[in-house]
């Protein structure tokens, strides 16, 4: 009995187990480098360089939890930049670019989301195959060239997008906070109400679950599929002019460094990686995790073959913890395997009913 | 003032002079200076541990608490680490060329704004050199366009001709690091040759392994290829196994590279490898820290340093294979 109430109080907060990996974290770094992790510039910094990766691993959110798997989004954060890049600078076409930029990454994931949902081919295969498709187009176009947009602090559209709203502060870690923090505050804020207050939030979970039992409630997982591929093409969108702009540049290969580094932070915030479960403020803070370790580690002083090594190694204490500490299943089975029987007695191994069976009941 | 008292001021001076002389002799010069610098690919991995080593034993000689970023040769990357570098405050940062100056420029200019020495490594960084410098923005590395030039004289002394088939492996279109290809494949076409420029691709360019089968299959669809360069340190490498799958004996097609990773002088003792750009990494890791001390200790502005010197033949690496395994050449 205590420990259903242990358990439903660390299920009460969302993501509350990766909030605590990413507190603890924080705190280590903050001790080995007190004058990095104490100071304001390091978040400030984040602050402009993470917004990429928190749209990209927000959209792979309800792409996971969807049970499906998108490999596609870096092809497309090159591909969307390049149509951004060479309208805004060629062109001149300022917040037309945007559009521009914006509807060729909902071209992409509507196109991914028609072959998976219509065509029946595995999203794995799907977007590896137009992975490699728009990073091609993007280099056919661009001639594997970059393109360095000058004077583009100028515009309105930089202003307005990446800008430094507090520019004019005598505060100068003031100074270097980026309004694409606030933009991406938005839109994720957005998504986690629609992933969980909202019906296609709901659908989204109940597809994770299962295909089948969807349709039999009445989903059309066609039409929801090719939704969510749609929503990961635009996010990663946003994340090529984001990036284009903030760089102020335009290179050929960019957005290759996301893959694995989205799926992860999706994936240590404690979404499941076989669908029915997501948490988009799980995400968040396994991108924040993401985002700081690598800077918390050289700050400390490590060198370069360790920071790989503790990255890794962190990664797997982060997902453990998570899974033990979220699901009191696996938790009770766990201690039962240690033998304690007792207190922590009703062991079971871990699974039972599906979850889309249970809403269905209820 | 008596003699005793002289002479007890004499002591106590010469005692202070004494401790203060050991104190500073043994507090090397860099004591107190932290510095991030890029390293560039992979810990470790043949085109940056060089680099690695001479930036590590600068940094013990001279007291600095080095900080190593590494990137994958990736542009984006580059530019983020700096802002992370930027964002702790250290005593000095360098930074690769790959991105380019226009990248580079406002980010440079508020960490120098801040007081920050920034100094530049691998890829020149031409405009930001003419503003910065000044203040301490050096450059250590191949002048790009001459190093490109110098390897391809090197492999046409081994008996190439006009009108012969030449294929360019680079990153052409990745701003001032496509120099080099650029000065190798126009000093080929001057002598005359057929220059075919191929784009190494994002995948390739982190790991090169990946791109043996494309280098197989294009040497295999060109049977009168005699020549490939290339200024891609892990290309290099990985070349003589291209053309090994593509059933080319040693010599068959002259080929030129970049840099003396081991698999490099594997090549170089097999004769795959006909002449190889030494880019001297060692000092492309040791000069910036030194140009860190110097300019933020003493004010000196920033030094330029050709770091291609010459290139290794089969006939010639012998004598360097120690070393190179010791990760200095």
């Amino acid at each position: 009995m205590a420990e259903r109430s242990e358990a439903s109080w660390l299920q009460r907060f969302e993501a509350l187990p990766i909030i605590i990996v990413y507190a603890l974290l924080l705190a280590l770094f903050m001790y080995l480098s007190p004058g990095v992790f104490l100071a304001p510039y390091m978040y400030t910094t984040f602050l402009s360089t993470l917004p990429p990766l928190i749209l990209l691993a927000t959209g792979l959110t309800f792409v996971i939890g969807a049970g499906e798997i998108d490999l596609c989004f870096p092809s497309i954060i090159a591909f969307s930049g390049f149509i951004f890049a060479v309208l805004f600078k060629e062109y001149e076409l300022s917040w037309l670019a945007v559009v521009a930029g914006l509807a060729s990454g909902i071209l992409v994931g509507f196109v991914n989301g028609l072959i998976i949902a219509k065509v029946g081919i595995p999203s794995f295969m799907t977007t590896l195959g137009t992975q490699f498709f728009w990073a091609g187009m993007a280099t056919v176009l661009s001639g594997g060239k970059s393109y360095a947009l000058r004077g583009a602090e100028e515009s309105s559209v930089w202003q307005w997008i990446v800008g430094r709203p507090f520019a004019s502060s005598s505060v100068d870690w003031l100074q270097q906070i980026s309004i694409q923090a606030l933009w991406t505050a938005i839109i994720v804020g957005f998504l986690w109400l629609i992933l969980t207050r909202h019906r296609f939030g709901e659908h989204t979970l109940f597809i994770g679950d299962s295909n089948d039992v969807s349709r039999v409630v009445g989903i059309d997982v066609d039409r929801e599929k090719i939704k969510i591929f749609t929503l990961m093409g635009f996010l990663a969108a946003c994340a090529a002019i984001i990036l284009t702009l903030e760089n102020k540049n335009f290179f050929g290969n960019q957005g290759q460094g996301y893959l694995l580094t989205a799926i992860a932070s999706v994936l240590i915030g404690g979404t499941s990686i076989f669908g029915g479960r997501a948490t988009i403020l799980g995400t968040v803070f396994g991108c924040l995790i993401i985002g700081m370790i690598e800077a918390g580690l050289v700050a400390a002083g490590l060198t370069g073959a360790w920071v790989r090594t503790v990255q890794g190694l962190i990664f797997l204490i982060a997902i453990i913890f998570y899974m033990y500490a979220d699901e009191p299943q696996r938790r009770r089975a766990l201690l039962a395997r240690m033998g304690f029987t007792g207190k922590f007695g009703g062991a079971r191994a871990a699974g039972s009913e599906g979850t889309a069976l249970k809403r269905t009941k209820s | 003032m008596r003699l005793s008292t002289l002479l007890l001021v004499g002591a106590a001076a010469c005692a202070v002079a004494a401790v203060a002389g050991r104190a500073s002799a043994a507090d090397p010069i860099g004591k107190g200076l932290t510095m991030y610098m890029q390293m560039g690919g992979n810990p470790g991995d043949g085109a940056t541990l060089a680099r690695q080593t001479g930036a590590k034993q600068a940094a013990e000689a001279l007291g600095v608490d080095l900080k190593e970023q590494f990137s994958k040769w990736a542009p984006e990357t580059m530019i983020a680490q700096f802002k992370e570098a930027m964002a702790a405050k250290p005593s000095c940062i360098e930074i690769m060329g790959h991105p380019g100056s226009a990248a580079f420029h406002d980010l440079v200019k508020q960490a120098v704004d801040q007081g920050i020495v920034v100094t530049s490594g691998n890829a020149p960084l031409t405009d930001l050199q003419n503003e910065f410098g000044p203040k301490g923005f050096g450059y250590a590395g191949v002048d790009l366009y001459a190093g490109g030039a110098l390897t391809a004289k090197a492999m046409l002394a081994q008996g190439l001709k006009a009108g012969d088939e030449a294929a360019v492996w680079g990153k052409f279109g990745s701003a001032e690091r496509a120099i080099s290809e650029t000065g190798l494949a126009e000093t080929l076409e001057k002598a005359g040759l057929k220059v075919e420029r191929l784009v190494i691709t994002q995948e390739v360019d982190s790991d090169a392994s990946l791109g043996v089968p494309q280098f197989a299959a294009y040497i295999q669809a060109h049977p009168n290829l005699k020549a490939i360069g290339t200024q891609h340190g892990s290309v290099t490498g990985v070349m003589p196994e291209a053309l090994k799958k593509a059933g080319k004996k040693p010599g068959e097609i002259i080929l030129g590279g970049i840099d003396l990773a081991p698999a490099t002088i594997d090549g170089l003792k097999s004769g795959y490898i006909s002449a190889t750009l030494d880019q001297l990494l060692y000092l492309q890791g040791f000069i910036p820290v030194v140009q860190c001390v110097m300019t933020a200790k003493y004010k000196m502005p920033g030094l330029s340093l050709n770091t291609g010197a010459g290139t290794v033949t089969p006939k010639t690496i012998d004598a360097l294979t120690k070393l190179i395994d010791a990760g200095i050449r």
